[in-house]
């Protein structure tokens, strides 16, 4: 009897790929971080001198979040957290803006692709520890040193994903489109960029992960006085020896790249229904946006032709 | 010639050979011109997949003819459908000529509209929006594409309102199938192409589309080519069947097969019928077991 409540047990916990429900994902989640924190607890309760891990190398918990209003007042957390995310935004939007255009162009074109690769290449292998003083000697020490930067680092993954996005879209979808009359541009516009883009957006909600690693690097170089972010902020506690704020602005870093991520995720979700379900807001305000255009378009281009009927007056359903 | 006289076999009426652009009088649809495609010439790899096919397709006053082909696997069925449509890498054609009309095949083209085997509904777009697909690229304005959208999901048996805005994903391959075929036939194409486009469907769902399509192809007046691997689909559709040899791929009988009086299912069971099937069957199987 109990043997058999174990079994089923696990079987149910162990069958493969089994989903889980949402509430019992966060639970397991939180029972994760909870157990994370009673081990910090354990190896840095008691005396400084008796405890398993010096509170040199690791403040305790309590050490630890004691600082935080310290951190938030004294050090404007929210500043630093905004100025860091601003910088990446910029660097990485100019990326997109950049890198799509040419990646879907060069995925459409092999040629263009065979011109472009070797400076992917180069881009996708660039030392950034290399690039970080380039960038200074030619953007001079403000903020654009470490926008282009982030531009650098990422412009070329950019490109080289929605290239292979592009190329990923099944040929038979452009057999399709060009025996249903439509012209080179909208068999790009309606049928390949609209089938890649979901990848696209996968492969950047990634990367801007990513990207808001590197900005740490660009931002713990200081030159002038004017910096800020998280980057410099630790670079300050280190040579302050605040061990329990570098603590802190580590486990911040995560918390602010869930929340972004979510966001992210939830673009993903409202863009593209067709994948993730749901109603798809952002897909339908896209679609309302674009109608004036598409009139207009209307407007110059159509003419009724002969071969196309006009709707027939047989009885329609409502 | 030593090939024998035209012989009636059941529904079925087997020419004395395939007949050239030459020897038919009306205007001509589609025709090859000892058309050869060699895939990869001049490649270690190079296959030739038909060749010197010629045959032609005539303009039926008033209506289209509906053209069956059938044939042992690869033998190039889907080569001759795909140089029509004009899509790469079939076309351009290693020799020879493919008129449409009259004018060589340049490229694809909606006047000749193409229904695939496999489903190829644009992922991202409801059933609607993949059925005006068309009509949007002709920058038809909206409130006008999407009523004749609505009559067409209608007219394929779909329910307009509860599946015009679901996503492909959410259909069963029977509908996704009629999907295609709306979105095809509200361009009212001049020519119909279709490669095995009931292929994956279940035997009831079948011969209710082959039903459906009999009354749509009376309505759109269009030359369709159907190429299948169910001969009793060929016979009942088809005004005319052609038979391929094995690769490289010609075409081997031409046979004209009266109109079928009624539906699928009932013509089925009749002698006549059954004798023009078992026909061609016995030569497939032949070619089959001399490859
Ligand atoms: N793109 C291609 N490159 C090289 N060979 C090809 C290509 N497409 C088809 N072939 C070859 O040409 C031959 C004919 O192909 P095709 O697809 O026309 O046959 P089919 O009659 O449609 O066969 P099936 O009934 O199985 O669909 C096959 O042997 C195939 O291997
Ligand atoms: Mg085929």
């Amino acid at each position: 009897m109990n043997s058999s409540l174990l079994n089923r047990l696990l079987r149910n916990w162990l069958t493969l790929r089994r989903p889980v429900s949402r509430l019992q994902a966060i639970g397991l989640g939180v029972a994760c971080i909870l157990l994370c924190l009673t081990g910090w607890w354990l190896i840095t309760q008691g005396a400084a001198e008796s405890r398993l891990v010096g509170p040199l190398t690791l403040p305790s918990p309590a050490e630890t979040f004691s600082r935080f209003s310290e951190l938030w007042n004294d050090f404007a957390l929210t500043r630093n957290v905004l100025v860091t995310l601003r910088r990446v935004s910029i660097g990485f939007a100019l990326a997109l803006m950049v890198g799509i255009p040419i990646g879907v162009t060069a995925g459409c074109f092999p040629r263009v692709h065979a011109f472009l690769s070797p400076l992917i290449m180069i881009g996708r292998n660039v030392p950034l520890a290399a690039v970080l003083p380039l960038m200074i000697f030619i953007f001079g020490a403000g903020e654009k040193n470490k926008v282009m930067f982030i531009f650098v680092a990422s412009v070329a993954f950019v490109t080289s994903d929605a290239a292979r996005a592009i190329m990923d879209v099944s040929a038979r979808y452009i057999d399709t489109a060009y025996t249903l009359g439509a012209s080179r541009w909208q068999t790009i516009s309606k049928v390949l960029v609209p089938l890649a883009a979901p990848t696209i957006f996968s492969a950047c909600r990634q990367m801007f992960g990513l990207a808001f690693g590197y900005i740490m690097l660009a931002e713990s170089i200081k030159i002038a006085d004017e910096v800020g972010g998280l980057g410099y902020q630790i670079q300050i506690f280190q040579r302050r020896g605040f061990r329990e704020h570098i603590y802190l602005i580590i486990l911040v870093i995560p918390l602010v790249a869930l929340v972004i991520d979510q966001l992210l995720a939830w673009i993903q979700r409202q863009l593209f229904p067709h994948l993730y379900g749901g109603d798809g807001m952002l897909r339908s305000l896209v679609r309302v946006t674009l109608i004036p255009w598409e009139s207009l378009k209307s407007l110059v281009f159509y003419r009724t032709p002969a071969s196309l009927p006009s709707v027939s007056t047989e009885e329609r359903p409502k | 010639m030593s090939q024998p006289p035209a012989q009636v076999i059941g529904m079925g009426t087997v020419l004395d050979h395939v007949r050239t652009p030459q020897e038919v009088a009306l205007p001509h649809v589609v025709e090859f011109r000892n058309v050869t495609k060699t895939y990869n010439a001049g490649k270690a790899d190079e296959f030739t997949a038909i060749r010197d096919v010629t045959f032609v397709v005539e303009d039926v006053v008033g209506k289209g003819e509906f053209i069956c082909v059938l044939g042992p696997s690869g033998c190039g069925k889907s080569t001759i459908l795909r140089s029509i449509a004009g899509l790469e890498p079939q076309h351009p054609a290693t020799s020879g000529e493919v008129l449409v009309l009259g004018q060589p095949v340049v490229g694809p083209g909606s006047d000749r509209g193409m229904v695939f085997q496999d489903y190829t509904s644009f992922d991202h777009l409801t059933v609607l929006e993949n059925v005006t697909f068309g009509l949007e690229c002709l920058h038809m304005p909206r409130k006008q594409r999407d009523e004749l959208g609505r009559e067409w999901i209608h007219k394929m048996g779909l329910n307009v309102g509860t599946d015009a805005h679901k996503y492909p994903h959410e259909l069963s391959g029977g509908m996704r199938q009629r999907v295609a075929i709306a979105r095809t036939l509200i361009l009212k194409p001049r020519i119909i192409l279709m490669d095995e486009p009931f292929g994956a469907l279940d035997p009831l769902t079948r011969l209710n589309m082959q039903d459906l399509l009999v009354k749509l192809w009376k309505e759109v007046q269009a030359t369709v080519f159907f190429i299948t691997h169910s001969i009793e689909e060929a016979v009942f559709l088809g005004d005319r069947v052609y038979l391929m040899s094995n690769s490289p791929g010609t075409i081997l009988e031409e046979l004209k097969i009266e109109p079928a009086t009624c539906s699928a299912n009932e013509m089925q069971r009749q002698p006549k019928f059954l004798e023009a099937v078992y026909y061609i069957r016995d030569k497939i199987t032949k070619l089959e077991s001399n490859k």
